[in-house]
């Protein structure tokens, strides 16, 4: 397996009236070919952002974005063309992402016609072969989103994502906006995709178990730093930074019989406006002490399960020294 | 719970509601029959447009009639069909003895008003106290959702969103009310404040022996909070019974199909079951059985006509021909 995509130190701040807003602060990461890495946070939390700058939808303040060796931070408007053969986005919110006086085949072509690879004959064609890969009607071909449900408006975002056979997809809470018995619909197409076509995504959501089911990896967001980061399974099994522990024991299990050991968090999530340094955590954080107004760096303690807490190995004590022994 | 405590308090006998735009009739609501007692929680679970605010709508009174008109049907509060009383009685039960939280707290609060006069807005209008005294009540309400009595002076924006759904269950316990109709109360929330919010309504609904029915399209929370529950698609309750029944002996294929498209976090298969089709179009409702287009148990008979409710255990009623051969 090669490295896709690598984000290095990338940082996002925005100048507001009231201070610097830090939404992604210092975040690093690598992909590997043909996986999926998710990032989970609340609202807030620079997730969505994250997906932005690194297709450079938005400009980067700090860091680094290498894609397939190349570094693409600052890329020109050319470069940029090319780029987005390779790297799309699939957006949140069907209903706005759409362009109302566009029908279908137009929205799902219009990439094809951007980036001129093909004569018009050939775009019908693969409009009609990005329709049927993606479950959409023929007969749907000329009608206009306002005519749709969530669920087909969010398989043309789909399609339309496709349509330039990319590499890689960030896909920005593409269920969230989709009733569950649909969202499982369009969840089991995104990973017949990926398999089919050995796509590489980053999924953002704040939805756990679906990023549970569709993800090889997960990052955990908290204020714009990654706070955790390992394999997905791992991290339900043994999660191992306060605040993901908190996270995963306030999801509403749907079995009557699940045992609830409910972390219940006191307070919310503080400014991202000029944040003090230290964890940033810290104020929610029932093990907090002096030392976490400490800086802190996400950190391999066991295994490629990167922390970034100060006292990770004092609260996990029996896990982590468990799993020494056993290495 | 205690035989003194099963005492009926709501009962909807046969609600039928449509909506009539131009010229065509929506049917929202079909044939909806269930009791709740006292102190009870009932869950009313189903996707977008099945129809369950429009339940708790009828039940308040608070349908926009035109364009919606209820048929038929009887909903009896404290032993009274309060769908033929005078308006001038329902406004003393409304906000009083029965309250609605409704989904979005952005939008329910009014932003010129600072929230403590808006609490204290619905004491004056039911109970016969001072101004002074009722600002007094007022910020003991808000010290029991958890806000500092001295935030009565702060306008909505002011709050964060999980802070302005504590304002909004503030005022609907103002009165102490014996239903609380929670629409959808967590939807718009991040899971650790659901966490804390769904921990404070559990809490609140012990104190004050209300009951509650709950609107949700989350089983999770189903599992976490209610005590019977009921599913609703496309209008009609396809299945209704204590949490046990529908969690542990799911009957209805609709149900089944539900709990197949959630991604679970302790899953071991790898592809999620989901439900076939879209929900019928409200306008043009299926013959028979409204959910057999999508049924994988579906045999003719469940085309010909309507499906009767049926009691497979004892208070557990399934709308399903086929309901003993679903696994």
């Amino acid at each position: 397996m090669s490295t896709i995509l690598e984000v290095q130190n990338l940082k996002k701040y925005f100048k507001t009236p009231r201070g610097t807003l830090h939404a992604v602060d210092d975040v690093s990461f690598k992909i590997e070919k043909g996986t999926t890495l998710g990032v989970v946070g609340e609202s807030g939390c620079g997730k969505s952002t994250l997906g932005r700058t690194i297709l450079q939808l938005l400009d980067s303040t700090d860091g680094k974005i290498i894609f397939e060796g190349e570094d693409v931070t600052h890329a020109d408007r050319k470069t940029l063309s090319r780029l987005r053969r390779h790297m799309q986005i699939i957006f949140q919110d069907p209903f706005s992402s759409l362009n109302p006086r566009m029908t279908v085949s137009e929205t799902i072509m219009e990439p094809l016609i951007i980036q001129k690879i093909m004569c018009k004959k050939d775009m019908l064609k693969e409009t009609e072969r990005l329709m049927d890969t993606v479950g959409l009607a023929r007969r749907l071909t000329n009608s206009y989103p306002h005519e749709l449900d969530g669920g087909r408006r969010q398989r043309i975002g789909i399609a339309r994502a496709l349509a330039l056979n990319p590499k890689f997809i960030v896909c920005d809470e593409p269920v969230s906006a989709l009733d569950v018995s649909i969202q499982a619909q369009v969840l089991n197409l995104m990973q017949d995709l990926k398999n089919d076509r050995k796509l590489t995504y980053i999924f953002i959501t704040h939805d756990l178990s679906v990023v549970k089911y569709i993800s090889d990896e997960i990052c955990v967001m908290y204020l714009g730093q990654v706070v955790e980061k390992c394999k997905a399974d791992e991290l339900f099994e043994k999660p191992l930074h306060p605040y993901t522990k908190a996270l995963l024991s306030a999801i509403p299990i749907p079995d009557i019989h699940a045992k609830k050991e409910r972390i219940i968090l006191q307070g919310e999530i503080t400014s991202p406006i000029n944040p003090k340094p230290g964890c940033r955590f810290a104020a929610r954080c029932i093990y907090a002490n002096e030392e976490c107004s400490q800086p802190q760096k996400l950190e391999d303690v066991s295994n490629e399960h990167y922390v970034s807490c100060h006292r990770v190995y004092e609260i996990n004590e029996n896990i982590l020294n468990s799993k020494e022994e056993s290495v | 719970m205690q035989s003194n405590e099963k005492e009926v308090l709501l009962s909807v006998k046969d609600l039928k509601v449509i909506y009539t735009t131009d010229g065509c009739m929506v049917h929202a609501v079909n044939n909806v029959s269930f009791d709740l007692n006292k102190g009870e929680t009932l869950g009313l679970v189903g996707e977008t447009g099945a129809g369950k605010t429009t339940i708790a709508k009828t039940i308040l009174r608070i349908l926009p009639d035109p364009p919606a008109k209820v048929l038929n049907g009887q909903v009896y509060f404290e032993g009274e069909n309060i769908l033929q009383i005078p308006e001038a009685k329902m406004r003393k039960i409304r906000g009083n003895k029965i309250s609605m939280i409704f989904q979005d707290p952005m939008t329910a609060l009014n932003p010129i008003f600072v929230v403590g006069d808006q609490i204290a807005e619905v004491i004056l209008l039911h109970e016969n106290i001072s101004r002074k005294e009722a600002e007094i009540k007022t910020m003991q309400i808000l010290e029991m959702v958890g806000i500092p009595g001295e935030r009565y002076g702060e306008y909505p924006h002011q709050f964060s969103g999980g802070m302005k759904q504590r304002v909004i269950i503030a005022m609907a316990l103002a009165c102490n009310p014996s239903l609380l109709l929670a629409d959808e109360p967590t939807t718009a929330l991040d899971v650790t404040i659901q966490a804390q919010v769904l921990e404070l309504m559990a809490e609140l609904k012990e104190k004050l022996n209300m009951a509650m029915i709950m609107i949700t399209h989350d089983l999770g929370v189903v599992a976490d909070i209610c005590d019977k529950v009921a599913v609703v698609y496309a209008g009609e309750i396809v299945e209704v019974g204590t949490k046990e029944d529908i969690f542990d002996r799911t009957k209805h294929p609709y149900t089944v199909g539900l709990f197949g498209s959630l991604p679970s976090l302790n899953m071991t298969e790898k592809r999620l079951k989901p439900i076939n089709g879209m929900m019928p179009d409200p306008m043009d409702l299926p013959q028979g059985c409204n959910f057999s287009p999508r049924c994988p148990y579906a045999i003719d008979a469940c085309r010909e006509k309507d499906i009767e409710f049926t009691e497979v255990s004892p208070g557990h009623f399934v709308r399903c021909i086929r309901a003993e051969e679903v696994k």
